[in-house]
């Protein structure tokens, strides 16, 4: 079972963003931008086993649900998948303020493209402030996500912490 | 003697890596096909996706329930948050309401008396269903929502959906027991309108954002910041006089801020307005169509017997189909 809960989280994730939760226009893109994140996380985290192809069909039922183009999300996470496979992850001495700048980088990075993607695809500039919103807000979110993950992988956080934070306990 | 270290004479050994990173590509590549196809509308994909989107509307029903019901709890926390200032506001609307009942009455006597002089044919009821709104699909690409009424419900694709405040969208796929409404707001939607006391025609284009543009309208068009917008039905699919909005900007950048919250969206009724173009639009092979599809079930016939060009459309307190008052 716990093979099986970094997808499962995920695909929780994903449910979560078709759900009506009211959100205003400008903060849709927030919660596609939280899977992502997820897939970003788990692919950092040490020991969690989500593969490429695992992020592809989590995305794809994202796109499904979305009802946009099928393919933008699974491209999203398969490039998440891959920049977080190279990372490395937190036994290799890395700390929380290296991997939030990796995500930094990584998601205004993922904004350009997924901006430019969607304005190709329609033919016309798509409003870009939605896409920077979610952006900053991802950045925003991410140690609380990275936290969720740890706690949904060990149960608590215990021994990352001294990994996360240095000089930690 | 051979230098054993030399990248020249060392002995190639295949990586490890490289069925992964050949997996790799071939994600990319089926990312970027499946992007191409949808693109261009491709007809497997399209079917795949909509028996899947059935297949998984039970589930967003499911998980749509508790955030639907957080939302009404704070709504209604609001509420009582501003209780006196709301009743003030009502009991004033009501005194409001009242004049404008008396007023409406006279002017329905005097239509009915008109018509009767004309000969009038009457106009027969709307039909329409209400249903839910079960997920949102909200993106950089759409603006759309699920609602849990179908084909068998009697729905099929270009029927307008409307809620208590105006027009919503209409909707786009329809399977056996879930559709997708395309929102005003969705890059995608065009209404034809009518703008103004002098019922300037125009395009209500959505642009993904809150506010829909107001394009095509006569050179010099006299128009106000909150008159009133209204459908025009001249696209055939819409009926005519379904309040849409308020004109918003100023000239040459018109805009129409929709009456209905399209952020936060409930009960909505789907509009059983059936017109040839919506049945020309119909694939031939009704038996073979997919899961979602433009084909509506047998109680449609119900619906192709109902009326065009309503004045107005009352919705329903509760589900199911029901008649409109005209």
């Amino acid at each position: 079972m716990t093979k099986f809960l970094p997808a499962l989280s995920v695909l929780f994730a994903v449910v979560a963003t078709a759900v009506p939760w009211g959100l205003p226009a400008d903060a849709t893109f927030i919660l596609p931008l939280v899977v992502v994140m997820m897939v970003f996380c788990w692919r950092i985290i040490p020991g969690a086993a989500l593969p490429p192809a695992g992020a592809v069909g989590l995305g794809l039922l994202a796109d499904l649900m979305s009802g946009g183009p099928l393919g933008y999300w699974a491209l999203m996470c398969l490039v998440a998948a891959t920049a977080g496979g190279r990372a490395g992850s937190f036994s290799k001495g890395r700390d929380l303020g290296v991997h939030w700048l990796i995500w930094t980088a990584l998601v205004f990075a993922l904004g350009g493209f997924g901006w430019l993607l969607a304005s190709l695809y329609y033919f016309r500039w798509i409003d870009w402030w939605p896409i920077a919103f979610g952006a900053l807000a991802s950045i925003a979110l991410f140690p609380v996500v990275l936290h969720g993950l740890l706690w949904i992988r060990h149960g608590r956080l215990g021994p990352d912490r001294s990994v996360i934070f240095r000089g930690g306990s | 003697m051979r230098e054993r270290g030399s990248p020249l004479f060392r002995r190639h050994r295949p990586s490890w890596r490289a069925p992964v990173e050949l997996l790799s590509f071939g994600l990319y590549f089926l990312c970027a096909v499946l992007l191409v196809l949808s693109r261009i509308g491709h007809g497997v994909i399209a079917d795949a996706r909509d028996g899947l989107v059935d297949l998984t509307a039970p589930l967003l029903e499911v998980a749509s329930l508790p955030a639907i019901e957080a939302r009404r709890a704070m709504e209604r926390a609001q509420l009582y948050a501003s209780a006196f200032k709301e009743v003030d506001r009502l009991k004033k609307e009501n005194e409001e309401l009242k004049q404008w009942e008396w007023r409406t009455k006279l002017l329905e006597r005097k239509v009915s008396h008109l018509r009767s002089l004309l000969n009038a044919v009457e106009e027969p009821a709307l039909v329409y269903a209400t249903g839910r709104v079960i997920a949102d699909a909200r993106g950089p690409f759409v603006r759309s929502a699920l609602i849990n009424l179908g084909r068998h419900d009697g729905l099929r694709i270009g029927y307008a959906v409307i809620n208590g405040d105006g027009l919503v969208g209409r909707t786009v796929d329809a399977g056996g027991s879930v559709a997708r409404v395309l929102l005003l707001n969705d890059l995608n939607s065009r209404i034809p309108v009518l703008a103004g006391p002098a019922g300037l025609r125009g395009l209500a284009s959505g642009d993904n954002s809150a506010e829909l543009q107001l394009d095509f309208l006569p050179e010099g068009a006299a128009l106000y910041a909150g008159d009133e917008v209204y459908t025009s039905g001249s696209d055939g699919v819409l009926p005519r006089g379904l309040r849409v909005g308020v004109v918003t900007g100023t000239p040459g950048a018109f805009k129409v801020r929709p009456y209905a919250e399209l952020n936060s969206l409930d009960a909505v009724s789907v509009l059983f307005f059936d017109t040839p173009a919506l049945t020309r639009a119909d694939p031939p092979e009704a038996e073979s169509a997919g899961a979602l599809s433009a084909v509506p079930g047998d109680r449609t016939k119900t619906a192709t017997a109902s009326a065009a060009l309503p004045v107005s459309v009352a919705v329903p307190a509760g589900g199911g189909q029901a008649r409109a008052e005209r």
